[in-house]
C-alpha cells in the first residue's frame, strides 16, 4: 500500500537532500548548501535561514550529529555526519518521494512533460 | 569585512538557549556568512556587494532566532506552544476575568449607555485595566519565543473565548428569536468583544512592534 505522502514538500525534500549528501561524507553547513545548489543545477537552494533550523531539527531527532572539527586549512567548522538512525530514515524517505512522483506522474504525466 | 559574529549576535537577539549553545550557534552562523561572503568575492563581487549578498541569506532574523531556539532546545514542540501561546493566553484571560469578577463583587456598577432600545454596559475601571492584560499576554508569549501570531492570540484571548462562544450560540438565538435579535447581537459584540479587544491590543502593541523593528534591522 502506498504510504501517505507528506504535505510539507519543501521540508521533506530538504531532509532527503541533506541525508543523501551526508550519506556520502560528513560536511559542514555552507558546504551542504553549496553542494545541493551545484548538484541540482540550482533547482534546490538553501539559504542560511532555511538550512540551519532544518539541520538542528534533524540533529534533535538524532538523524545527524554535528561536531566542531578543524578542516585541512586549520579552520574550525561544525561538521555534520549521518547517524545510524539517520541512515535508517534514508530508504523510507526515498520511497516516499518515489511514491510522490509516481502519484504525480499518474495524475499529470509529469515525467513526460 | 564585518565582524560576522557581532552581526549575528546583534540580529538574532535573545534566543532563550543556554549561553554556551547560543555562542555555538552564533559561531556557526557567522562562519557560514563569512564563507558565503568570501565565496561571493571570489566570484568577482566587491567586498561591500558580497557583504550585502550574504546578509540577504536571512530576511527575518527574529523568525530565524525563534526557529533555532525551538530546534536547539531540549523541549518538544508541544511544550513550546504551551509556553508561547496557551500559558500567556490563560494568564491574560484569568487576569481580565478575575479583575472583572472582583470589581463586580466590590459593587462596581456598569455605566449604561442607551443606543435606542439597547443598553451597552461599560465597566470603565475594568476596561482601563485591559491594556495591562493585553500587554501581559503578548509579553509572556514574546518571552517564550512566540511569533507575532501567538502574541496576538495571547493578548486577545480574553475576548476570543467570548467571540467563539457567541459565534456558536448566535445561530440558535437567531433561529429562535428571528432576525430582530441581530441588532442586540451587534451591540453585544461591540460592547464585549470589539472595544475590549482594541484595549487589549493597545497594551500589546509595544511587544508586537519590537519584532517589526528587528525585521527592519535585518533588512
Amino acid at each position: 500500500m502506498t504510504k501517505r505522502i507528506r504535505s510539507q514538500i519543501a521540508r521533506g525534500s530538504g531532509e532527503l537532500a541533506i541525508l543523501s549528501l551526508l550519506a556520502e561524507q560528513p560536511l559542514y553547513g555552507f558546504e551542504i548548501a553549496k553542494q545541493i545548489d551545484e548538484r541540482t543545477g540550482g533547482a534546490l537552494k538553501f539559504t542560511l535561514a532555511s538550512l540551519y533550523p532544518l539541520l538542528y531539527e534533524m540533529e534533535k531527532r538524532g538523524w545527524v550529529e554535528g561536531r566542531w572539527q578543524a578542516n585541512q586549512a586549520g579552520r574550525d567548522r561544525r561538521y555534520y555526519r549521518l547517524t545510524a538512525t539517520g541512515r535508517k530514515q534514508l530508504a523510507p524517505l526515498k520511497q516516499e518521494w518515489r511514491s510522490f512522483f509516481q502519484a504525480l506522474d499518474s495524475l499529470a504525466g509529469v515525467s513526460h512533460a | 569585512m564585518p565582524d560576522w559574529k557581532q552581526v549575528v549576535r546583534e540580529r538574532m537577539g535573545q534566543t532563550h538557549l543556554p549561553a554556551d549553545t547560543q555562542e555555538d550557534v552564533i559561531a556557526e552562523l557567522a562562519l557560514h556568512l563569512e564563507e558565503f561572503s568570501d565565496h561571493a568575492r571570489a566570484s568577482g563581487l566587491t567586498a561591500s556587494a558580497a557583504t550585502a549578498l550574504a546578509l540577504q541569506e536571512v530576511q527575518n532574523w527574529s523568525a530565524l532566532s525563534a526557529q533555532i531556539s525551538r530546534a536547539r532546545s531540549e523541549e518538544k514542540t508541544m511544550n513550546h506552544r504551551t509556553k508561547s501561546l496557551w500559558i500567556p493566553a490563560l494568564a491574560s484571560t484569568l487576569g481580565a476575568s478575575l479583575t472583572q469578577a472582583t470589581m463586580q463583587w466590590m459593587g462596581v456598577r456598569p455605566h449604561l449607555v442607551w443606543t435606542g432600545p439597547v443598553a451597552m454596559s461599560f465597566y470603565w475601571p475594568w476596561l482601563a485595566t485591559l491594556p495591562v492584560f493585553g500587554a501581559l499576554g503578548a509579553y509572556l508569549s514574546r518571552r517564550a519565543g512566540g511569533p507575532v501570531r501567538s502574541r496576538l492570540l495571547a493578548c486577545l484571548a480574553p475576548v476570543l473565548w467570548l467571540f467563539v462562544l457567541t459565534l456558536l450560540t448566535e445561530p440558535i438565538e437567531l433561529a429562535s428569536r428571528g432576525f430582530s435579535h441581530l441588532p442586540y447581537y451587534c451591540y453585544g459584540m461591540t460592547n464585549w468583544v470589539v472595544i475590549p479587544g482594541m484595549l487589549l491590543l493597545l497594551g500589546a502593541l509595544p511587544f508586537l512592534r519590537e519584532s517589526l523593528q528587528q525585521h527592519e534591522t535585518a533588512k
